[in-house]
């Protein structure tokens, strides 16, 4: 009898749990949420300094401009058969 | 590139990448220049992959060094340190202070106009600092691709692979481990599952609104068909008499079975995506 009791017990846990999941599952975001989750994953003005560089598309472009504004060249050169280090995805 | 001093430090800077091997054609002066001294026998193998070279308006290399190979030093130098005095040791060759101070604003990848998503991604990965550096997409899209999240005028699910052109770009950067070993490129995501839900929401003055949440799960094209999966909630707006969104915001959030080659063990790392349409309203 404690056998079964105890399998009872359990059975309903599990069901009360799948029950409790399946209600927060259901329940729906609210716009004010998700804004207010978007605001804060996207990086920051901070995160986001690498932007403020300023980038020339190709080595050939900036060394143009750096003869024509008078300003030198940071070259990052990357050993590799592939990259794009202005998206990050390198 | 995440550090605020390293940033402030390089804003009189004219930026730029490339990449290559030893063996390619046309490999510009100045990197040849570099490599020359790099691959030097004496210099060892214990080097990076990457390395920064200062330039001066005439072209010539000025300064070159291996961007995260730091020599023994006491205390031991951060990576932002070492980069800022490193390029401290360039400006006295190239008197930078002859220069007018520059402050350069924000300025984002965009599509010139065009329609479509633009996709933040952030790997939290507590190990690795340079990881945390967000990566910053744009993806265009084309009126069929909008099409798919017309307003609902009822509830309704939405396939996830009509959103794979932009879904596809969350993925972390410098994940050797899912690299093709021939080609050395990242596998690509191949296949973006899920059905979400797209439901009218509370409207806000001449604004209609629909919230699109669900759960995806993100497969690349490498034969062990590696996954990972995390819920997706986004907000679309509409205009009154338009079907079509007029503007995007919303974010993924999953975990990301980041393989240790080394420790030869799994780490579990949050995986944070953040995505708005563009162009920016």
């Amino acid at each position: 009898l404690l056998t079964l009791n105890t399998m009872a017990n359990r059975l309903l846990s599990i069901f009360l749990l799948l029950a409790a999941s399946s209600c927060l599952s259901a329940q729906q975001p609210t716009v004010e949420e998700i804004l207010a989750r978007y605001a804060t994953a996207r990086p920051s003005a901070q995160q986001l300094g690498m932007y403020r560089l300023d980038w020339a598309d190709s080595l050939k472009t900036a060394l143009d401009r750096s003869r024509a504004e008078k300003r030198p060249v940071m070259l990052i050169i990357i050993h590799a058969q592939y990259g794009d280090i202005t998206a990050g995805h390198c | 590139l995440i550090n605020p001093a390293v940033i402030e430090q390089l804003q009189p800077y004219i930026v730029t990448a490339w990449y290559g091997h030893r063996n390619d054609r046309d490999i510009p002066k100045q990197v040849r220049d570099v490599w020359y001294w790099k691959f030097m026998p004496q210099r060892g193998t214990a080097q990076s992959n990457v390395d920064l070279a200062i330039i001066n308006p005439e072209g010539e290399v000025v300064y070159c060094f291996d961007a995260f190979h730091r020599p023994f030093t006491r205390p031991p130098l951060s990576l932002a340190q070492y980069t800022t005095r490193e390029v401290q040791r360039a400006e006295q060759l190239l008197q930078l202070d002859r220069l007018p101070p520059r402050t350069n604003p924000i300025s984002l990848p965009g599509l010139d106009g065009q329609r479509g998503v633009r996709v933040f991604v952030t790997l939290k990965d507590d190990r690795m600092i340079a990881y945390q550096a967000p990566i910053v997409e744009v993806v265009p899209l084309s009126e069929s691709d909008w099409h798919v999240l017309n307003y609902p005028e009822q509830p309704r699910q939405v396939n996830a692979m009509a959103l794979h052109k932009w879904l596809s770009q969350v993925y972390p950067p410098g994940i050797m481990e899912r690299t093709n070993q021939l080609t050395k490129k990242v596998y690509r995501i191949a296949s973006t599952e899920g059905s979400l839900s797209l439901s009218p929401a509370q409207s806000e003055g001449p604004t209609r609104r629909a919230i699109l949440s669900g759960t995806v799960v993100l497969t690349d094209e490498g034969k062990d068909h590696f996954s990972y999966q995390g819920r997706i909630r986004v907000v679309l707006t509409y205009s009154l008499d338009q079907p079509e969104p007029s503007s995007l915001k919303g974010v993924f959030e999953g975990i990301y079975p980041r393989r240790d080659r080394i420790r030869n063990r799994t780490r579990q790392l949050p995986l944070v995506a953040a995505f708005e349409s563009l162009p920016d309203k």
